[in-house]
């Protein structure tokens, strides 16, 4: 499998480095996730891969070569992104772009619909689906091209809770499916970490760790790259250390924390405890026994575990 | 109420003057009208707004103010006096195509704009080249292209002001089917000038029939 290399890509915007990458290899065969806040440039650096923007320097190879945009490429667009015509057209247009024969064509569309369970849509018009049907068959209309890179940007945002669950849960397995080299960008660590091998963190533009998902979650190296992943960042002792969002608990323990009440959430079936710890947000679980706190109450909680963050 | 029923050969050849210089001028505007009105739609650059500000007025721009602006180009004494189209049919062409452009303009860059803003990138990372992508957007846009080209095409079809001015109605090169009612009116010839009136309707409907048929296809 090819690994995808980006060496001294830089773009701008406004004459602002939007995106400034010194040296990223992206390993071949696994899906990798580029994580990062809003406006870190993540988006950006998926087109600019995808040849749908320019960077003003720098060089994004795959096995070596430069990408070509519409041949070794799927890319599968955040937004519901159809022509007027049945889903079938839709699935069929890039093969037929690619002048793949028509029997070859109809048994892809077919495997790739039926992998996606869209089957039953095929002679809907693909502008008309609801979102998670779009969402299907966009993944099905990347999936049939059967490209060995394969770009996905966002892939779940603005799908309704139930959708959303479903598809996150069925999503690895469909990468699998893909058998290509997975880029797909989120803004959520927890998203990141269940559908990615590997994670790209990606803040103001600059990578700020990249490698096997285990090593960066398990130890982030900064306090943005474990805020990307979902971590709250807290000073303990005059040094930041990073909390996974559910290792806060009530109580003392070896790194404990001040917590000042906001309110308390009741969600039915558990309850919790938002309010600050020094300048950072935090949620603790509170137990279904135990009396909730009032709002400026100060609590004292625990991580239960931690690490050091620079 | 014979007119109506036996027209005459004068008659057709103005027909057919007419269907020839508006076509003409529909045809050009379309040329150039489209390209530029999908740039305005697709891209940013300075001064877009006032340009499309500058458009939408253009769209609504009295027929016969073009025509006097044309004239005066075109006039003897004009600055483009030398190259004697004055009261020509191609004088009434580019006076026409001036009135359409804008129409076109206008109408393109709204269904462009209406189009899903991914659509081209979308295109591309299919493999599309630059024509088949321009091709399929068109074939997406289509109901607002044709719109653009029925609206100008209607609007120069049924204009006077300009052709009249630029045109001067003469009887045997450029006189068309407005300029011919107008003169038939004046004449006390109401039935002709009713006559000529109901060809105009009948040729401004089958050309917008066959527009709307092309529009209307399933997809």
């Amino acid at each position: 499998m090819m690994d995808l290399e980006c060496h001294g890509v830089r773009v701008e915007r406004n004459r602002r480095a939007v995106i400034e990458i010194e040296s990223l290899r992206v390993r071949g065969g696994r899906t990798t996730a580029i994580l990062g806040p809003n406006g870190s440039g993540k988006t950006t650096l998926l087109r600019v891969i995808a040849g749908l923007e320019r960077a003003q320097a720098g060089r994004i190879t795959f096995g070596g070569a430069p990408v070509v945009s519409g041949s070794s490429i799927a890319f599968v667009f955040q937004e519901q992104v159809f022509l007027t015509r049945s889903v079938r057209d839709n699935l069929e247009l890039g093969l037929r772009l690619r002048r793949v024969e028509s029997a070859q064509r109809r048994a892809r569309v077919n495997d790739a619909a039926s992998l996606l369970g869209v089957s039953h849509l095929l002679d809907r018009r693909a502008d008309r689906l609801s979102g998670g049907e779009g969402r299907r068959v966009s993944l099905a209309r990347a999936l049939c091209l059967r490209t060995p890179l394969v770009l996905m940007d966002e892939p779940l945002e603005g799908l309704d809770e139930r959708t959303y669950s479903r598809l996150l849960d069925e999503l690895p397995q469909l990468l699998s499916a893909f058998d290509a080299t997975t880029l797909l960008v989120t803004h959520n660590g927890r998203e990141a970490l269940q559908l990615a091998q590997d994670l790209v963190v990606l803040v103001d533009g600059r990578v700020h760790a990249a490698g096997d998902k285990r090593d960066i979650a398990t130890r982030p190296p900064t306090s943005a790259v474990a805020e990307a992943l979902g971590y709250f960042v807290l000073s303990a002792g005059g040094r930041s250390v990073a909390v996974a969002p559910d290792a806060l608990r009530i109580g003392t323990g070896a790194v404990p924390f001040s917590m000042v009440v906001e309110r308390v959430l009741d969600l039915v079936e558990r309850r919790e405890i938002v309010g600050r710890i020094g300048e950072a947000r935090v949620r603790v679980p509170i137990e279904a026994h135990e009396v909730p706190p009032s709002a400026d109450d100060v609590v004292i909680v625990h991580a239960e575990r931690s690490n050091e963050v620079s | 109420m014979s007119e109506l029923l036996a027209i005459d050969g004068s008659a057709r050849a103005i027909a057919l003057r007419t269907l020839l210089v508006s076509g003409a001028a529909t045809a050009l505007a379309v040329l150039i009208g489209v390209p530029i009105g999908y740039a305005i739609a697709r891209r940013t650059f300075p001064g877009r707004t006032l340009l499309l500000g500058l458009v939408n007025t253009g769209m609504g721009m009295p027929p016969v103010v073009v025509g006097l602006i044309v004239w005066l180009l075109l006039v003897r004494s004009g600055p483009l006096g030398d190259l004697d189209l004055v009261y020509t049919q191609q004088a009434m062409v580019l006076a026409q195509f001036l009135i359409a452009t804008p129409i076109v303009i206008g109408f393109t860059s709204a269904s462009i704009q209406a189009l899903p803003e991914r659509l081209p990138d979308l295109l591309i990372v299919l493999g599309a080249g630059r024509v088949r992508r321009l091709w399929l957007l068109a074939r997406e846009a289509r109901l607002g292209l044709l719109v653009a080209v029925m609206a100008a095409f209607g609007a120069i079809v049924s204009e006077v002001g300009a052709s009249m001015i630029v045109g001067g109605n003469l009887e045997r090169s450029t006189r068309v089917l407005t300029t011919a009612i107008v003169t038939e009116t004046s004449r006390g010839e109401v039935e002709r000038a009713l006559a000529l009136g109901l060809v105009l309707l009948v040729l401004s409907f089958i050309v917008n029939l066959t527009l709307t048929i092309v529009q209307q296809r399933p997809r």
